[in-house]
């Protein structure tokens, strides 16, 4: 083993294994990378444990997957950054919580009742549920506990770059590719908080007509009636996440004749994804008529969609303004 | 301005109030010299359709009890036409979504005050400081 190789080390955290098998996509270089780099910790495709991680004396790049939703996720963080000189934030949970950022709308034990002990499938006359002390033949298989709440990794640990996607995209793998790669040959740092694709909005990039002025009379969800293949969704009154989503996916949604549901998350000037949608979607709202209809009439129009929350952060609530479920409305 | 349990709780507004109405109105409030509660802390923005939702929710997290938007009256007083227009549709939307994270939707407030509504900035900061303190503070978590 050449001692010029860095060494790399690939965390799961609550992670799908979409973003393990998206490394893939490397393809052939894959085994090119073995030449520059030790993948030493890569839990989903060998035996790895925590302890093996703790072990490693040092980490050259420590890369992410996933969302923290177990202590122990934490607890994986907490150690990748003691000894990684490079923390990666490697797709949509890491970089923002991603769709588990949803069970933020209720609490852990509202969760667990939930899922354990309430759906009318589950039998469990002895109310067992995650957390509790499990001891089998003396040995203790305690699993392991939820976080109180769902939270993106830079939340837990300070992240020095983020690849975003869902799973991040072949351009996407390409340029962290290149990051590794002059890396391992040069040992040059990169810019801390760097992000991968960037800046540029999904709409930049997006092959659809857009009118002049996009006015919605109504909202209409993709169910209802045919949609127009070639015009911008939003002129067709239909909610897409186009204007507050990085450009980093080819646009693959839109070319199948639906719309963006945000999955890379926004650009990075963004300081609350919902909070800026708000503002984009509700201006279009019959903007030519403001001055006919009346304030009540506009207010209602309005607050047809549906979820807000589930729409605008689908993937993202654990990284917004405010990312869990307040108290404050039953009072 | 948060206080002790044993004292009475003293709500924090803050007021995004566009520069050619709303603001105005504060002003003239003051050298009409009227009587408001002090617990509105003002900004002045050049227009009510200038106020992001963003914005709204970080002055929540940052420990505003409540939130005013102060705009020019519909249908024509706008400076720039149609901003107050689209501060109402954002401000209808934001209170769903403030439903739907668990904080009480009373605490955004939008209100139509003119230059020459001192008066009326008073009572709004009377009414909305006395709602705030039913509400009791906003505790997130």
């Amino acid at each position: 083993m050449s001692t010029n190789k860095i060494k790399i080390t690939i965390v799961p955290g609550a992670a799908c294994g979409g973003c393990d098998v998206s490394l893939a996509n490397l393809g052939e270089r894959l085994l090119e990378a073995t030449e520059l780099v030790d993948i030493v910790f890569w839990p989903t495709v060998a035996d790895f444990k925590l302890e093996d991680l703790k072990n490693l004396d040092h980490i050259d790049i420590g890369i992410f997957i996933g969302s923290i939703r177990l202590e122990k996720h934490a607890e994986a963080a907490k150690i990748l950054r003691e000894k990684a000189k490079f923390v990666v934030a490697y797709g949509t949970c890491a970089c923002y919580g991603g769709i588990f950022g949803l069970g933020n709308l209720s609490t852990r034990e509202e969760l667990l009742k939930k899922v354990y002990l309430n759906t009318p499938t589950t039998e469990n006359p002895e109310e067992k549920i995650p957390g509790q002390k499990v001891v089998i033949n003396g040995v203790d298989v305690t699993p392991p506990r939820l976080t109180e709440w769902n939270l993106p990794l830079n939340n837990i640990v300070t992240v020095d770059l983020y690849v975003q996607g869902c799973p991040p995209i072949e351009d996407s793998i390409n340029h962290f590719y290149e990051v590794l790669v002059s890396y391992a040959k040069n040992r040059k740092p990169f810019e801390k908080g760097m992000m991968i694709p960037g800046a540029k909005t999904l709409c930049d990039i997006c092959p659809r007509k857009k009118p002049e002025k996009i006015v919605i009379e109504k909202f209409r969800r993709v169910h209802e009636g045919p949609i127009d293949d070639e015009l911008c969704f939003l002129a067709q009154g239909i909610i897409c996440l186009g204007p507050i989503t990085v450009a980093g996916c080819g646009a693959s949604c839109i070319k199948a004749n639906m719309p963006c549901r945000g999955c890379l998350g926004p650009p990075a000037d963004i300081i609350d994804r919902a909070g800026k949608f708000i503002s984009t979607i509700a201006s279009l709202v019959e903007i030519e008529r403001e001055k006919e209809l009346s304030d009540e009439e506009l207010m209602r129009i309005v607050q047809e969609i549906v979820d807000p929350v589930g729409t605008f952060h689908r993937f993202t609530f654990s990284s917004g303004v405010i990312n869990k479920k307040q108290e404050d409305a039953k009072k | 301005m948060k206080v002790s349990n044993h004292e009475e709780f003293e709500p924090r507004i803050v007021a995004f109030l566009c520069r050619w109405c709303a603001y105005a109105g504060a002003d003239l409030a003051g050298v009409s010299r009227l009587e408001y509660p002090p617990n509105v802390i003002p900004i002045l923005v050049p227009c009510s359709g200038r106020v992001d939702p963003q914005y709204i929710l970080l002055a929540f997290k940052n420990g505003a009890d409540g939130v005013l938007i102060g705009g020019c009256h519909t249908p024509n007083d706008c400076h720039y036409v149609s901003g107050n227009y689209k501060a109402l549709k954002r401000y209808a939307l934001l209170k769903k979504y403030l439903e739907q994270i668990g904080i009480n939707p009373a605490r955004v407030r939008l209100e139509w005050i003119s230059a020459t509504e001192g008066q009326k900035f008073a009572r709004v900061i009377r009414e909305f400081t006395e709602e705030l303190k039913k509400l009791g503070p906003l505790r997130l978590r």
